[in-house]
């Protein structure tokens, strides 16, 4: 249950919010307990090479780039890919012939690209709200995508959008002094930690950081869910 | 009321939508009305406007599901919700996907054919005139053509909205592969430019009956052309009827607006038909016609009172509004995504500073000129090398002789050559070895190819013709690298083989090249980094290519060493991401040696080194960095022609014409030298000095500063510009001398002859 994975150190009226929400959602279950994305490796030259190429091409990208907060953010994964679909598990060899992936796929490339500048990189889930209208293409969008790509294989795709809220995965670093940041690397944005309702809010967040990190006034420790 | 009415396009940015002025007008007539603000991105500033009740935030427009979006706003309007769209490209949307709907205010598609730009065949025969014009598909000497024959002053247009002005060749070319993209069609055209004021007609209709419409005079534009003010009058009678008679043939529904510009004789040009209400269009409330709320007064049946304005004239303000929480602001951006994003502006909108240089004239504050104390600079200028100086004066004092006239300056050359060849002589007792290949083609006059030799330099070619200049020399085949795209030129010439290097700047060309038996000690790969943009080498930015390499090194294996080539020039990229690429070369080879297990034996940097980032350029560090991140590696090159030679050469000339302006300042003088002496003198940085004919003896060598006084060449030619300004003493006069330094290198190699008779 959200409820018992969720942070109780909360603000009793948000957190019950949120828990209303997001328990009215069909595939709530399956968004709390799923783990993050990871790309899949075959432990052969076909993965290896895809997986050399995308990091010397990381390293290429950061030619000129500027940093905030001492951090080349890989904003050039969006120009690499499309957001849409993606049929889970994706190895590396299949993933370096895609154009369009899933926010699990930005968010777990991101991290590769973070560890190999040294930076501590993990993975990091969250709830969104948007609206039903929205909520109602982008099923659409992925059920397009998905059939297209169903013809040529029998994975599927995470069922991550509800009604009025979505998953999503980013990527959260972890400074030396404890601080978090929160990248999304799906969108190229920074999310802040100041709370917000509306289009487009960040409701909750879970990590899996060993470690415990901050973030703006709140604490975050591996694999629990906090409430923003 | 419990019906809505829904208006898109609600962004007010610098090019503004018409939604927020379409709901401005609405609820000044009809405070009770429900408006609802549609549109597909957060950043939509007019979703904040206190004008609208609620907000209908969709996808952006790529995520959308065409059938379920016609079928939702269908079941709007079948609810008797009105939908007035803002949007030129949601109504074309709505023509196709929708078709007509007596709730849905917009033109269908027979209206949207007859209004097309350019022709607007709708309005023939109401006194107006089409601007000439031609498909941007043509060929390009047809379009030339066109554009020579309107003097240059034409706008290319994409069939849906933007346009740009058209002036030159280059800027024709540029906005046409800009806007093939951006607008994803090749359906351009190009149209003649009238001069003129701006005005519109802008109305509102309902099922092809004309209910009001409204003359705007535009007073004050943005600079993208937006209007900022304007005066509002009613249309006069008779053309309200023809205005009339077209929207009855169209079956027009929802707004419009007839761009058209009036030229000095009073003849109308239409310039477009926009099937939406304009931007503007809370001005024309403000005067006295909303014509919005005719609209929806007509539909839902409702009294309308207006006001009208004594003053018929309207202009906007910014101001800030607070934002809705339920709404959002976009997240801040990553700076990497903003970086040249605005041509490195901090961002563009409303309407220019015109008034600014002159409030600047007019504060009395004294001008830059006038300063006698210069500000304190954060960068150290470098300064002119005191040999070269002195080489340059011990010249120009004896000269006599006929001008223009390049000049080797031998002892610093030398000293260029000696220099570096010191530099290698430090480096030697480390490993990997530095070795240099001058690059022929900068200069391959005698005299730089024996000093090359000399310092024991590689003969760097970039085709046969130049593999055999360099074995005439003196040079061996195994003293030979061969670059570029020409390799084999001429191809009626068998290749030079036993050379010492040979980088492949395609896959295609390694294929033919690893045919041919001892063609070369190593055998590399030139190989072009993602982001940095040329038209050289191996692409590595997509993983195909990528792996077409790594099965090239495979095959490499035991036939040749393996090396890798990349030149950026440093002049153009700066040093600083010169230094950035080479670190992501090493991971590069890091990677081709991880997947193949063929050690890189040889890594050759290129040239482009602007001649004092090359003198600077710590070779021992780069020993160091490839050592530690590439163990294999037995030599790195790097290939310099420019950074050798370009101050190595002066060109000599005298004034020919001094100009002056009436009060005697000076304004252009004209040297005899040109740009067929000086090909790259505008896009090169020279220095530029100055010396009195009669006082050659005494007088230093005047490095001039940047001025006002224009440097012109002497030939019949238009861009014979040698200087768009320079310092010159007042006492210049014809036969003074101006001498072109940094004369050498690509200067001598690209110069031409021309207008010697």
């Amino acid at each position: 249950m959200f409820s018992d994975a969720v942070n109780k150190d909360i603000k009793p009226g948000r957190y019950a919010l949120v828990q209303d929400l997001v328990e009215k959602e069909e595939h709530f279950h399956r968004w709390i307990e799923h783990p993050s994305s990871s790309i899949l490796h075959h432990e052969a030259s076909c993965c290896e090479e895809a997986r050399l190429w995308f990091l010397a091409y990381a390293r290429s990208m950061e030619i000129g780039a500027p940093s905030q907060f001492n951090i080349k953010a890989p904003t050039w994964l969006s120009d690499l890919f499309t957001w849409g679909p993606t049929e889970w598990p994706i190895s590396w060899c299949q993933l370096v012939r895609e154009d369009v992936v899933d926010c699990g796929v930005f968010a777990a490339l991101a991290r590769e690209v973070f560890k190999a500048s040294g930076l501590q990189a993990h993975p990091a889930q969250a709830l969104l709200s948007y609206n039903e209208t929205c909520t109602r293409h982008w099923r659409d969008l992925w059920k397009v995508g998905s059939s297209d790509k169903k013809q040529k294989s029998d994975r599927e795709t995470f069922p991550w959008i509800g009604s009025e809220i979505v998953y999503h995965e980013l990527c959260v670093l972890e400074g030396p002094d404890g601080e978090a940041k929160v990248y999304d690397s799906t969108w190229g944005n920074w999310y802040l930690p100041q709370p917000r309702i509306g289009f487009g809010a960040l409701l909750a967040l879970r990590t899996e950081c060993p470690r415990l990190l901050r973030w703006g006034g709140k604490t975050m420790s591996c694999g629990e869910w906090i409430e923003l | 009321m419990k019906q809505k009415i829904y208006i898109s396009g609600m962004h007010s940015g610098q090019n503004p939508c018409s939604g927020v002025g379409i709901a401005r007008c609405i609820r000044r007539a009809f405070p009770h009305l429900t408006l609802i603000g549609v549109d597909h991105w957060q950043g939509s500033s007019g979703l904040h406007d206190a004008s609208i009740d609620d907000v209908f935030l969709l996808p952006q427009w790529s995520q959308m599901d065409n059938e379920r979006h016609s079928k939702q706003v269908r079941d709007l309007l079948d609810q008797d919700h009105l939908w007035i769209s803002a949007l030129d490209m949601e109504v074309y949307w709505f023509s196709e996907k929708l078709g007509p709907h007596k709730n849905l205010l917009a033109p269908g598609g027979p209206a949207l054919e007859l209004t097309a730009k350019p022709a607007v065949k709708a309005f023939e025969g109401m006194n107006f005139r089409v601007p000439e014009f031609i498909s941007a598909t043509l060929s390009d000497s047809e379009v030339h053509s066109f554009l020579r024959r309107n003097s240059w002053q034409c706008w290319l247009k994409s069939p849906y909205h933007d346009a740009k002005r058209i002036q030159s060749w280059s800027t024709f070319e540029r906005s046409r592969e800009s806007m093939s993209k951006t607008w994803k069609t090749s359906r351009l055209f190009i149209q003649r430019h009238i001069m003129g004021n701006e005005e519109t007609y802008a109305f509102a209709a309902y099922q092809g009956v004309l209910l009001s419409a409204v003359h705007l005079e535009k007073r004050q534009l943005t600079p993208e052309g937006k209007t900022w003010a304007g005066r509002v009058t009613p249309v006069k009678a008779e053309l309200f009827e023809e205005i009339k008679e077209v929207i009855r043939r169209l079956e027009w529904s929802g707004g419009g607006e007839i761009e058209f510009v009036r030229d000095p004789d009073g003849q109308k040009w239409i310039i477009e038909c926009n099937p939406r209400f304009p931007a503007w269009i809370f001005g024309a409330a403000l005067t006295g016609t909303n014509l919005p709320a005719k609209l929806v007064s007509k539909i839902w049946d409702l009294p309308l009172l207006e006001s009208v304005s004594k003053y018929n004239f309207f202009t906007r303000v910014v101001q800030e509004i607070p934002a809705q929480e339920s709404v959002g602001i976009p997240l801040p951006p990553d700076p990497n995504s903003m970086v040249w994003s605005s041509d490195g502006k901090k961002g563009k909108g409303g309407p220019a500073p015109g008034s600014l240089p002159r409030l600047r004239s007019a504060t009395g504050i004294k001008n830059d000129e006038d300063d006698d104390e210069e500000s304190p600079l954060l960068f150290e200028p470098e300064a002119v090398p005191t040999p070269l100086i002195a080489e340059i004066e011990k010249i120009t004092r004896s000269f006599m002789g006929e001008t223009p006239t390049r000049i080797h300056l031998e002892e610093w050359t030398q000293s260029k050559f000696s220099g570096l060849e010191a530099k290698l002589r430090e480096c030697r007792l480390r490993s990997p070895e530095v070795r240099i290949g001058y690059s022929l083609k900068t200069s391959p006059t005698d005299d730089y190819l024996r000093k090359a030799k000399q310092a024991g330099f590689y003969a760097e070619c970039i085709s046969q013709k130049e593999i055999r200049r360099a074995l005439g020399f003196g040079y061996l085949p195994s003293e030979v690298i061969l670059n570029g795209p020409g390799k084999f030129w001429p191809i009626t010439t068998p290749p030079v083989l036993g050379l010492h290097m040979l980088f492949c700047d395609s896959m295609d060309e390694f294929e033919r090249v690893i045919q041919i038996s001892g063609f070369s000690k190593c055998i590399g790969f030139r190989v072009r980094l993602p982001k940095l943009n040329s038209r050289f080498g191996n692409p590595l930015s997509e993983f195909d290519n990528f792996k077409r390499i790594v099965d090239g090194v495979k095959k490499l294996k035991g036939k040749a060493d393996l090396g890798f080539h990349f030149h950026m020039p440093s002049w153009s990229i700066g040093v600083e991401r010169w230094s950035q690429a080479l670190e992501s070369l090493f991971i590069w080879c890091q990677t081709f040696e991880k997947l193949t297990n063929a050690p890189v034996k040889r890594i050759d940097l290129g040239g482009g080194f602007f001649p004092s980032d090359l003198q600077s350029l710590d070779l021992k560090n780069i020993q160091s960095m490839v050592s530690s991140e590439l163990a294999h590696v037995e030599a790195i090159y790097f290939e310099p022609g420019r950074s050798l030679t370009q101050d190595g050469e002066i060109l000599v000339s005298r004034v020919l014409d001094v100009r002056r302006r009436p009060d005697g300042e000076l304004l252009e003088i004209v040297v005899d030298a040109c740009v067929a002496e000086l090909p790259l003198a505008q896009a090169y940085s020279h220095r530029i000095f100055f010396c009195k004919k009669d006082k050659r003896e005494n007088q230093r060598l005047e490095l001039l500063k940047k001025g006002h006084v224009r440097v012109l060449g002497r030939i019949c030619m238009e861009d014979d510009i040698l200087s768009n300004g320079l310092d010159f003493p007042d006492s210049v006069d014809v036969g003074d001398f101006v001498v072109f330094g940094d004369a050498g290198g690509y200067e001598r190699s690209m110069s031409y002859v021309f207008g010697r008779g």
